[in-house]
């Protein structure tokens, strides 16, 4: 089956999609373009530096474009450098994998002060994204809201010690801000009860092997139900677990009501079964979800969706991942996703040999190609300091400049 | 020789990985490759030399495409002592006490309902820096060229 389909967004969930889609009709000419210059998204920016293991399936993705015959359009903006409705014009389907990159609001008073802080945003810091702010302040006591596993990787990247960053590809600049800070107590804090917190167990147990801690689990409820027990189990095997200075305190079912401080963050008060409280904090960190940034519509498309069970937008116009479903699951829920919207995609498709693909992208400035990404791995890979698997060039126009071979 | 590859997959690597073994024996063997997710142990016969790709997820769990595969042998009787099948597993030793536990559960099974595994479960750490291929299509070779014909 000819045709060409272009995906919106080079993360797991397009590239999933991608190889979902050249599997099952290997002649689809499948175009993937992505804001930045480099693909993989949320592997590169969002998995934690220290949990390489799991960048693994980049390994794959690397094969849609190496072997089954994608190809790469790197450094072009859907939506200001090329316009949604020019791309659906171009293309038999538009599939959008753009994700959420925002971090969701607590929506209390109080909340733009400055010291509260993002989890996507630090975390795009500390994975030196080339879009990213500074490395912020964090302080003695920060508090972290959220019951999920960016809450958890953030406790873990802010409690390990530079040994135990040995072959993650995290930055000379976000290691020397982590040795930098001096954590009295890191405070991790959301409204569900423990039995419903959405930690995977094994996250938890790796608070346990750090060799930097103390930790408090307090308040944890009881059940039965298989999945919460081993949650409970997890909390109650690293409870009490002591190994350094690093104070982390677990607890539950706590509201946030309002950010308290006057030219900073002082504080948070919080809402529980026991009253109001306030948490004395040097800082906040944000981890309750993500938000979309609105550069392509996502709410009025999805408003509008034909059938957003199936991915469907509107005729010739599908989404998939967080961008579709919203910012739950992670990478083997992408996948499943993304073959699922793939099936239908095929299903669906009517093919225009009068579309031009990728020729709309003749004459854009700097668009890189999967040969200018090819570059700047092998660059990046081969100039990695002692103890690091990667030394990732943190700015676009270094990794222009790299893609592009034009080595100083 | 009939040989069959079946993977059991959560992040779609250990199907990578299937592929890549059965492109590097079918220009000597009939080899298919499948899901295990697709797979009815009462079909499993000893026509087919079976080479299992299996990954583990979350703590030392099967991966899911494995699931229901392992529901099907616990769940019944088979009589597998015809069924020769050799095992690779992947894992990460980041999480060291749970490392390829997925493979060997699966492993444990298929031998419980008698089928027989040649030659040893060899495994990968995707912490280390070395490509599964490069491993586990020479482990597959010895062991196919090992079988008697």
């Amino acid at each position: 089956m000819n045709g060409k389909i272009a995906i919106v967004g080079a993360g797991p969930s397009g590239c999933y999609v991608a190889q979902a889609l050249l599997k099952s009709e290997p002649a689809l000419q499948v175009d993937v373009i992505d804001a930045l210059p480099v693909p993989y998204g949320l592997v590169r920016y969002g998995v934690a530096a220290d949990h390489q293991g799991t960048k693994a399936v980049v390994r794959q993705f690397a094969r849609i474009f190496e072997r089954q015959g994608a190809r790469f359009f790197g450094n072009v903006r859907i939506g200001l450098d090329v316009s949604l409705n020019d791309l659906r014009q171009a293309y038999d389907v538009v599939v959008i994998a753009a994700g959420l990159s925002l971090d969701k609001k607590l929506g209390v008073e109080g909340e733009e002060l400055p010291g509260v802080y993002g989890s996507a945003s630090l975390a795009m810091a500390l994975h030196e994204h080339p879009d990213a702010g500074a490395l912020p302040v964090l302080g003695a006591n920060p508090i972290i809201v959220g019951n999920g596993n960016v809450a958890i990787d953030l406790v873990r990247m802010l409690c390990k010690t530079r040994d135990e960053f040995d072959g993650s590809d995290l930055g000379a600049i976000p290691t020397a801000w982590l040795e930098r800070n001096e954590f009295e107590t890191i405070t991790i804090l959301g409204r569900s009860a423990a039995s419903r917190a959405k930690f995977d167990a094994l996250m938890l147990r790796e608070l346990g092997k750090l060799g930097n801690v103390q930790i408090d689990v307090i308040g944890a409820d009881h059940s039965d139900e298989p999945d919460e027990r081993k949650r409970l189990d997890a909390l109650a095997d690293i409870n009490g677990h002591a190994s350094g200075k690093s104070r982390v305190i677990f607890r539950f079912g706590l509201t946030p009501v309002a950010v308290e401080g006057r030219e900073h963050v002082t504080g948070l008060r919080v809402s529980g079964t026991n009253g109001t409280e306030t948490i004395p904090a040097s800082s906040i960190i944000t981890a309750i979800g993500f938000a979309d940034d609105g550069a392509l519509g996502h709410d009025e498309l999805k408003a509008a969706a034909l059938d957003l069970e199936a991915g469907k937008l509107a005729d010739g116009l599908f989404c998939v991942g967080w961008f579709r479903a919203g910012p739950r699951g992670a990478i083997p829920d992408s996948r499943l996703d993304a073959q699922a919207v793939a099936h239908k995609i095929i299903d669906d498709l009517a093919v225009d040999l009068g579309r031009i693909g990728g020729e709309l992208f003749e004459g854009l400035p700097g668009v890189v190609g999967f040969d200018g990404w090819q570059n700047i791995d092998a660059h990046e890979t081969s100039t990695a300091l002692p103890n690091r698997s990667r030394k990732k060039l943190p700015t676009r126009t270094e990794l222009l400049r790299v893609a592009k071979q034009e080595l100083n | 020789m009939k040989i069959s590859v079946l993977y059991g997959t959560e992040t779609g690597n250990a199907e990578m990985l299937a592929e890549d073994i059965q492109t590097a024996l079918e220009d000597d063997h009939d080899v298919s490759c499948r899901n295990l997710a697709d797979i009815d142990p009462a079909g499993l016969s000893g026509e087919e030399f079976l080479i299992l790709v299996c990954s583990t997820y979350g703590e030392g769990d099967l991966p899911a495409s494995a699931q229901p595969f392992a529901k099907r042998l616990d769940e019944g009787n088979f009589d597998l002592s015809a069924v020769r099948f050799a095992i690779f597993g992947l894992g990460d030793s980041e999480y060291e006490e749970t490392f390829t536990h997925g493979s060997l559960k699966l492993s444990q099974r298929l031998q419980a309902q008698g089928a027989v595994q040649i030659g040893d479960r060899l495994t990968h750490d995707a912490s280390q820096g070395e490509m599964p291929e490069d491993i586990a299509v020479p482990w597959a070779k010895a062991i196919v060229e090992g079988l008697p014909k």
